[in-house]
């Protein structure tokens, strides 16, 4: 019962994500009332099953890989052998926390161009940043008696990193990679600006021809999506609470 | 880790070698025929010939070699060299105008490789910083050289650069930009400041309004920026269309009004989680222990709670500010002015130079913001700077 109640308010905000995206149309009404003047009120030059799939596909991929390489280079560089590279590393992910998103993502498209790939790497780039920090916080933050104990119990260094540090760290890995979804999924609605077409187009384009109804119906899907992805995120059973 | 002097850093030699393989490897330079078409590339072989690369490569492999055996006097001789390095780019940069520009139009762009290869020194700059155990102002002040040697290349032979040439056709309306991108962060942080910690302060008084203050901003936080930079549209406009008064104070839906509600807004979380945090978090001994001493209520705010939390409130400001200077750039798009113009009309105009005169200096704003506010921190937590 209590395992039901606990994905009650993720799976509302899912069903009010979903039941916006499909039925954009019949809100016509409550839009012409926003926008009177114009002569169309619903933004249709995709429709927005698409640009939501779209915006998905390329928060999940920066995601994907985001976790990956921080997850990994953070791991190499808590083991014995990779040692060297810690204070580097940390440093580089608390100095790139100061980069702004939008900075970043403007640097990205003279080097790669216009379209998906600039935001994928600039998303994954930017998403590295908190999974970093939060990783190598967690494995450094284990108590020392806790690894003493398992490799007392002799233990691999595999099966340390496995059974005893993963787990332990868990939680504050999981908080980091919650931010960085979190603040990607607001990035890459940026880059409808670099000619990415996802849920950041209707309010590019509703901001241009000052059509206010295009940039409520996109703003109102990113906000539901942010918030369906947070909750999520908050009931997973490992989120420590923030 | 291990001890100093004992085998190679593998940091600093790893780095090293990236950084030569990205110097020869990746384009160098580019030139371009004017402000539209797309320029060509050159690497450093194609500039002065396969001998001057090799000799190019020289200074890396002396700092290879100086990381191979990385005993204390090595490795501030590397730090020398790594900032004579990083002077001599701007003069590499005036080297390669002088032999691919010609015509009064060509512009030389600034390539992958240079990028690569700063990127890459700063990283070196910043671990000998902490194997030295260098003071972060020192570190400051190495850069020092670098930038000067910059400034007196642009006055001299950098005429062609292409962000140069970009900056001086509009220096009055860049200046203007930066100016307002600051009124805009400045604005948005002091007024955060005023009603975080007001706020934080009803917190401490009355718990009901910390649960729904704390549940309203982190929902606020959830809203994507450009989102809720969009959503303020629509209301401001209409209020400015109905209220006489506000209209006359120039609030509209677009422009300054709706990007400071919403920067204030987002600043509002973390200003005040970290004050109410750094006021509940002084330690009760030592608030026993100046009550004892017979130290009014007020006092013992005013003397103790507050100078102890003080870091920790700086810390949120710190965040803040960073953040807005960021969000600030993003409210170009609904008309605020600010840096971000740049970067949404170069995008628009498929102008990489103009891009790069918006973004280039967002970013060293929000570094050089971090790192003053940072060491006010340490300088004010108690016990002084380490």
């Amino acid at each position: 019962m209590n395992e039901i109640r606990r994905w009650v308010v993720p799976l509302g905000w899912l069903a009010l994500l979903l039941a916006t995206t499909f039925g954009m149309g019949q809100l016509e009404g409550l839009f012409r009332w926003i926008e009177a003047d114009s002569r169309q009120v619903i933004y249709a030059r995709a429709d927005f099953v698409t640009l939501l799939g779209r915006h998905l596909l390329v928060v999940s991929v920066a995601a994907v890989l985001a976790i990956m390489l921080g997850v990994g280079a953070a791991i190499a560089a808590t083991r014995d052998w990779g040692r060297d590279f810690l204070p580097l590393v940390s440093q580089l992910a608390s100095i790139g926390q100061t980069f702004p998103p939008v900075a970043v993502l403007a640097l990205a498209v003279p080097v790669l161009g216009f379209g998906t790939l600039p935001i994928i790497v600039a998303l994954l780039l930017y998403g590295l940043l908190p999974i970093v920090r939060n990783t190598l916080a967690g494995l450094e933050g284990i108590d020392p008696g806790v690894m003493e104990a398992a490799r007392g119990m002799g233990m691999s260094g595999g099966q340390i990193l496995r059974q005893v540090e993963l787990p332990l760290a868990a939680p504050v890995i999981l908080a980091g990679i919650r931010t960085s979804v979190t603040i990607n999924i607001a990035t890459a609605a940026i880059g409808a600006t670099v000619g990415a077409s996802n849920l950041g187009d209707p309010i590019i384009s509703g901001i241009v021809n000052g059509n206010t109804a295009y940039v409520v119906q996109g703003a109102l899907l990113i906000g539901l999506l942010a918030i369906s992805v947070d909750s999520l995120f908050s009931r997973l059973p490992l989120a420590g609470s923030r | 880790m291990r001890p100093e002097g004992r085998g190679p850093n593998v940091v600093l030699l790893s780095l090293t070698l990236v950084a030569l393989a990205a110097w020869l490897g990746l384009d160098s330079v580019s030139v371009a025929a004017n402000r539209i078409v797309s320029g060509t590339g050159y690497r450093v072989d194609e500039v002065i010939g396969a001998g001057g690369a090799l000799a190019t490569s020289l200074p890396w492999l002396a700092l290879a070699g100086l990381a191979w055996q990385p005993a204390r006097r090595h490795l501030l001789l590397a730090l020398a060299l790594v900032v004579l390095m990083l002077s001599a780019l701007p003069g590499w940069l005036a080297l390669s105008a002088v032999f691919l520009v010609d015509g009064a139009q060509a512009r030389l762009g600034i390539g992958a490789g240079i990028w690569v290869v700063l990127f890459l020194l700063l990283l070196v700059m910043i671990e000998l910083r902490s194997r030295l155990a260098l003071t972060r102002l020192l570190g400051w002040a190495l850069l020092l050289p670098p930038v000067l040697s910059m400034g007196f290349c642009l006055a001299r032979w950098l005429e062609p650069l292409a962000l140069w040439q970009e900056y001086r056709g509009r220096s009055g309306q860049f200046l203007g930009a930066v100016g307002e991108h600051l009124l805009l962060v400045g604005v948005a942080v002091g007024t955060s400041l005023v009603l975080g910690v007001l706020l934080a302060l009803a917190m401490r008084r009355w718990p009901g309004v910390q649960k729904m203050g704390f549940g309203v901003l982190n929902f606020l936080q959830t809203i994507p920026s450009i989102a809720l930079f969009g959503l303020l549209l629509a209301p401001l406009a209409w209020l400015s269309a109905n209220v006489d008064w506000l209209s006359a104070l120039g609030v509209s839906g677009i422009g300054w009004a709706p990007a400071l509600l919403a920067l204030v807004g987002y600043s509002l979380l973390p200003m005040v989680r970290n004050t109410f945090v750094a006021l509940e978090a002084v330690d009760p001994g030592v608030i026993d222990a100046a009550r004892g001493m017979g130290m009014s209520r007020s006092q013992v705010f005013r003397q103790v709670r507050l100078p102890l939390a003080l870091p920790v409130i700086l810390e949120g400001i710190r965040i803040t500010t960073v953040q807005a200077i960021g969000l600030t750039a993003v409210a170009a798009l609904i008309g605020a002015g600010g840096l971000g113009t740049f970067i949404f009309q170069g995008l628009g105009q498929a102008a990489m130079d103009m891009v790069l005169l918006g973004a280039l200096p967002i970013l060293l704003l929000a570094l050089l913001v971090d790192a003053l506010l940072g060491a006010l921190t340490d300088i004010l937590r108690p016990g002084g700077a380490e």
